[in-house]
């Protein structure tokens, strides 16, 4: 198995409007991919065509198989989060553990009571009475006690307060991600994310515009402070954005050769989420 | 197969008040109305006779033939059974009215979907509930509700020098009450199988409104369907379309669909005025009914037509 996840001239049209145009993806073993995009930008629908919820046209394969048609086989290996909680709200704690526990063959009950007596959920709990932060704790430790081959969260910390995005993230990273293991993210909070991606992509209008890993953004995108005496000619080399701080601006650029850029000024790492802004302005411009 | 009877298991958690509570409900209520009607009884009597009336009753009771009161007491059970059949189909078309929509209302179905259950699997598992799940419960209850009603009445006639044993409990044709009981309600299953599959397909169907769909489309279905014929056919007497839903409706609200046969004619509303053997004889002898097996076929086009829509409909 080469590629954990592959989509070739996948499409995707909701009467008239063509939420996927032609996304073609890869994503092997190991990596954390940030897939970030506009509302609207078809995020939802291209992971619910990977978690075989939506058909699709073009060729996508899952590890190696066509989630559409064999979703429940491949439910074996991958689990989801899409959006907060989806819990049922009628159910007690200690039957959402036994039904998972009796329909999914790579879940281990005692991992997820492990993780579940670190937090303040009790087994006779019904899901209704616990805050959005404890649902989505418990769902992140349902999930986490699943050997999965392949990870999907759709914005699973919308709405939470700031302690728990951060633990939720930290738990993920510390307890559960391995090499072997692969995960997808969407979310609006990018800056939160992105110490912990490997990749990122970027869709916008149901096309990718961005897939590079992190070495390659460090080495092709810099931001650079640029006093006055050089800005000349930091503006000869195009910068895609311009931003000013305290009498300096600090520009972004893409290049292949950081040498020159350097002799602008100070160059700094972009983060995920300017790239993101400007990549997404430039495609409109 | 475990996962199966983790999806029935998760529909009687889901459902446990509508499933277990409400027939022993029923059971608690005919009992309250025993003891009011005892205690009323009592007190007019002694007002009046000064508590005479009842003594004598009692004793006159051990002189009624043993035969009259076996068909009291079928009477009684046969009814109460009557009332548990319509509350059943109540419940279960409700309950399968819902059964693929609500979770698509609450989101939960991103869940249920992220587990390695298949459509199919899940639509059956709301057909098998509702068809053999629920019946049994309720079959269960009703011999509980029974039970508790019968002790319930020994204590009344001990208190009034009566034996209950010889009196009351050699009388008593558990067997066959019982039996037509839980033959009623497959039977009312099988024939309701129809009503089932195309709820199933509503509930899993429906964008908005779940019940709007089930009821009403079947009606416009027929009033198309009538005035075609009245003004392009000058027949006004067609009513083919709410014909066949009347009956279905009937044989699926009847207790015991006793005897029913596939047009009004022979509908027989009352069941208690069979006995209970033949109420069993007639309804194994409606199975044999052609028009069972194209409910059948029907049935299962729908359920086939739930799954396919499933698959795709994750929110509402």
């Amino acid at each position: 198995m080469s590629h954990i996840l592959s989509a070739q001239n996948v499409n995707k049209k909701f009467g008239n409007f063509h939420a996927l145009k032609n996304v073609n993806l890869n994503i092997s073993k190991g990596r954390i991919v940030g897939l970030i995009g506009p509302n609207g930008a078809g995020k939802t629908t291209l992971l619910k065509s990977v978690l075989g919820l939506d058909s699709c046209e073009g060729t996508l394969k899952v590890l190696d198989v066509d989630p559409y048609k064999k979703r429940s086989d491949l439910m074996k290996e991958i689990c989801f989060i899409a959006d907060v909680a989806v819990l049922p709200k009628w159910i007690k704690v200690s039957q959402l553990l036994s039904f998972t526990e009796q329909t999914h063959p790579n879940f281990s009950l005692d991992q997820a009571k492990q993780f579940l007596s670190k937090t303040k959920i009790k087994m006779e709990h019904k899901v209704k009475e616990l805050s959005k932060g404890m649902t989505a704790q418990l769902h992140l430790a349902i999930v986490m006690s699943i050997n999965a081959k392949l990870l999907v969260l759709d914005e699973p910390t919308l709405g939470l307060d700031i302690l728990f995005r951060k633990q939720f993230y930290d738990n993920l990273l510390n307890d559960y991600f391995d090499n072997e293991r692969t995960i997808i993210i969407t979310t609006h909070q990018v800056e939160e994310i992105e110490h912990i991606l490997t990749d990122v992509v970027f869709i916008r209008e149901g096309e990718i515009v961005l897939n590079a890993n992190m070495d390659e953004l460090t080495n092709s995108y810099f931001e650079v402070m640029v006093g006055q005496e050089n800005l000349d000619e930091a503006l000869s080399h195009k910068p895609l954005t311009i931003r000013k701080v305290f009498g300096k601006h600090i520009m972004l650029f893409n290049s292949t050769s950081r040498e020159v850029i350097e002799t602008l000024g100070e160059v700094q790492r972009p983060s995920v989420s300017d790239l993101f802004v400007a990549l997404m302005q430039e495609e409109q411009a | 197969m475990n996962s199966f009877k983790a999806l029935l298991q998760r529909e009687y958690w889901e459902h446990r008040g509508a499933f277990l509570k409400t027939p022993l409900i029923i059971g608690i209520v005919t009992i309250v109305i025993l003891l009011l009607g005892y205690f009323t009884t009592e007190r007019f009597d002694q007002v009046m006779n000064s508590g005479q009336s009842i003594e004598l009753g009692g004793a006159a009771l051990q002189n009624v033939d043993p035969k009259l009161i076996t068909s009291f007491i079928d009477a009684f059970m046969l009814t109460t059974g009557s009332i548990y059949h319509f509350v059943l189909f109540i419940i279960l078309f409700f309950f399968i009215l819902g059964s693929l929509y609500d979770d698509r209302k609450d989101g939960s179905i991103l869940f249920w979907k992220s587990l390695p259950v298949s459509d199919t699997q899940t639509v059956l598992s709301k057909l098998v509930t509702a068809a053999v799940v629920v019946p049994l419960i309720f079959t269960a209850c009703l011999i509980i509700s029974h039970l508790a009603f019968f002790v319930v009445l020994s204590f009344l006639l001990m208190i009034n020098g009566a034996n209950p044993f010889t009196l009351l409990w050699a009388n008593i044709d558990f067997i066959n009450n019982w039996g037509a009981f839980l033959i009623g309600c497959f039977a009312q299953a099988l024939w309701a199988m129809p009503v089932y599959g195309w709820l199933l397909f509503a509930s899993a169907f429906s964008k908005r409104r779940p019940f709007l769909l089930a009821v009403f489309a079947p009606l416009m279905v027929g009033f198309v369907w009538y005035w075609y014929n009245a003004i392009f056919e000058y027949n006004v007497f067609k009513i083919g379309v709410f014909k066949t839903i009347g009956i279905l409706m009937a044989k699926a609200t009847t207790p015991f669909t006793s005897g029913l046969g596939f047009d009004f004619e022979s509908i027989d509303f009352d069941a208690s005025n069979q006995t209970n053997l033949e109420l069993i004889k007639s309804m194994l002898n409606g199975l044999t009914n052609s028009s069972i097996y194209y409910g059948l076929i029907f049935a299962a086009i729908l359920v086939a037509m739930a799954i396919y829509v499933r698959r795709f409909r994750n929110t509402t």
